[in-house]
């Protein structure tokens, strides 16, 4: 028998409807981003494009449209993690203003000059909580008297990354300070971000999860079973920066958010003022 | 050699890194073909369901399957509660991240070994049955292995596919160092901190030659399997 199949033909065959299918969602997808991106409303002045920290979406999101409602610049927010934010910044991206979760990357980007001379300052600040899903909390007590290893019972601790996002390098230091560290270390599952631990312990996968105070109050199915102490883990300061050269709505978005008004709405989501 | 010195914990990535795609591969081949063969050649009610299911993940962005998978899979999850029972555990353990693994490469496994069945001649098909061969004996003896270089060419994809899965991985069963953390997710850990590149390049490097190397494999694999099909 003899068989003429040609099997080089066959990968194009199939990756080419891929290709076709990927370009017809792309463009679909461009084209309501587009229509969305105009569609609000008629801005006067150049929009301001803020990069910031995903765990600040719901509280900046409200800001924003304080702002809207007064000035006459429309703020388009990016949310991310501030690590992948503040990469994109190091490589052009179009951002205007920057507020990160982490002193660390907003460091870098001022050692490289890419950031206003004059407009960094430390805005907000934010409490680590230890978090259990709200079926199985205990009413909340002092960390020291926690005994977190012998309620675990072979379900994992949620953090983010340990060694790398902030919420977990705070979190670490945290376990650290109380001395259970080297005991829970095996347990610990680490996510991406810490709203991906958020949600492995809203799902009651994990017993306990390690997230920021302004998570926990962001999901009813999650409740704090005890707070860290302040001082066992380096401040949780987000520090906000115009991108240079700065924009007038740059700065102008740079003051409000300093302003008591931005302020009241930061704290009703559970944030705290770095202002001294 | 300064680059190809590697840490436990980098050792450790890699080698569960491959295990998990090995795995999520070879488990998800049987239910790929069959699936590939029930679009290819079956007419049923609710072959379009079936089409859209199998396709779904290449479409919903990597974490919402995996939101999807921990909420059917994880120890509260209507499957994975029952299977549970049964000693098989995907949530925060190995299994999960294969698991994951196999749901995001299963479109493009059977995408291709579908192709190479609908490419098959059914005139040969129906020359083997008037012959007097059953239909199970005209796939086994026909169908399949004319379709090789096609489930080849799947398996090597979905293989490579699971390697540099991390979106819906990381939100299953999220990132345990020797159980679920695999090399996108320890590259992923490395890029958030900064000043860490070159390690995070070596694991770049890494898998950059695991998935060249899969894809070289399959080359020559096919280029075999189509020189013996033509030469018998």
């Amino acid at each position: 028998m003899h068989c003429n199949f040609d099997w080089e033909s066959m990968p194009k065959g199939f990756i080419r409807p891929l290709i076709r299918r990927t370009a017809l969602v792309a463009s679909l997808h461009l084209c309501f981003f587009g229509a969305g991106l105009m569609g609000i409303k008629p801005a006067t002045a150049d929009p301001v494009t803020v990069f910031a920290a995903a765990s600040l979406k719901a509280a900046l999101d409200d800001v924003v449209l304080d702002f809207e409602r007064t000035a006459d610049h429309q703020i388009l927010v990016s949310y991310a993690g501030s690590s992948a934010l503040a990469r994109q910044i190091e490589q052009g991206a179009p951002a205007n203003l920057f507020i990160s979760a982490n002193v660390n990357w907003m460091d870098r980007l001022g050692a490289q000059g890419l950031l206003e001379p004059d407009t960094g300052l430390a805005l907000l600040t934010n409490t680590l909580v230890l978090i259990a899903p709200t079926d199985e909390a205990a009413p909340p007590v002092g960390i020291e008297d926690f005994d977190i290893i012998s309620q675990l019972k072979g379900r994992p601790l949620a953090m983010a990354f340990a060694d790398a996002v902030p919420a977990g390098i705070y979190g670490k230091s945290a376990l650290r300070h109380v001395g259970v560290w080297d005991a829970v270390a095996p347990h610990v599952a680490q996510t991406d971000s810490v709203r991906g631990a958020l949600a492995l312990v809203a799902r009651g996968e994990a017993r306990f999860g390690i997230v920021y105070a302004t998570d926990a109050q962001a999901d009813p199915r999650v409740s704090i079973v005890a707070t860290f102490p302040s001082d066992s883990h380096a401040p949780i300061v987000y520090p906000v920066a115009v991108i240079a050269p700065a924009s007038r709505g740059a700065l102008d978005f740079a003051a409000f958010l300093r302003s008591p008004e931005a302020h009241d709405t930061f704290e009703a989501h559970g944030f705290g003022s770095a202002a001294p | 050699m300064m680059l190809l010195d590697f840490s436990a914990t980098e050792w450790q990535a890699i080698s569960l890194s491959i295990k998990v795609s090995l795995v999520a591969t070879l488990f998800s081949l049987p239910f790929g073909i069959l699936a590939a063969y029930a679009l290819a050649r079956w007419d049923f009610y609710g072959k379009h369901l079936l089409n859209g299911l199998v396709h779904l993940p290449l479409v919903l962005p990597p974490v919402v399957t995996g939101y999807l998978l921990l909420v059917v899979f994880g120890t509260r999850g209507p499957i994975g509660g029952f299977l549970q029972d049964w000693g098989l555990v995907f949530a925060f353990r190995w299994t999960g991240a294969a698991l994951a693994a196999a749901i995001m490469a299963f479109p493009l496994m059977v995408r291709a070994i579908r192709l190479s069945i609908e490419a098959v001649d059914p005139k040969l098909e129906h020359a083997a049955s008037t012959l007097g061969a059953s239909n199970t004996w005209i796939f086994i003896t026909i169908t399949l292995p004319l379709t090789l270089p096609g489930i080849l060419a799947g398996t090597v994809l979905a293989f490579a596919k699971a390697l540099g899965e991390f979106g819906a991985t990381i939100t299953f069963v999220s990132s345990i160092p020797g159980q679920t953390q695999t090399v996108p997710s320890a590259i992923y850990a490395l890029l958030q901190v900064p000043g860490q590149e070159n390690a995070a390049l070596r694991l770049v490097l890494v898998s950059v030659v695991l998935a060249m190397g899969a894809l070289l494999l399959s080359e020559v694999l096919a280029r075999r399997a189509s020189k013996r099909m033509n030469g018998a």
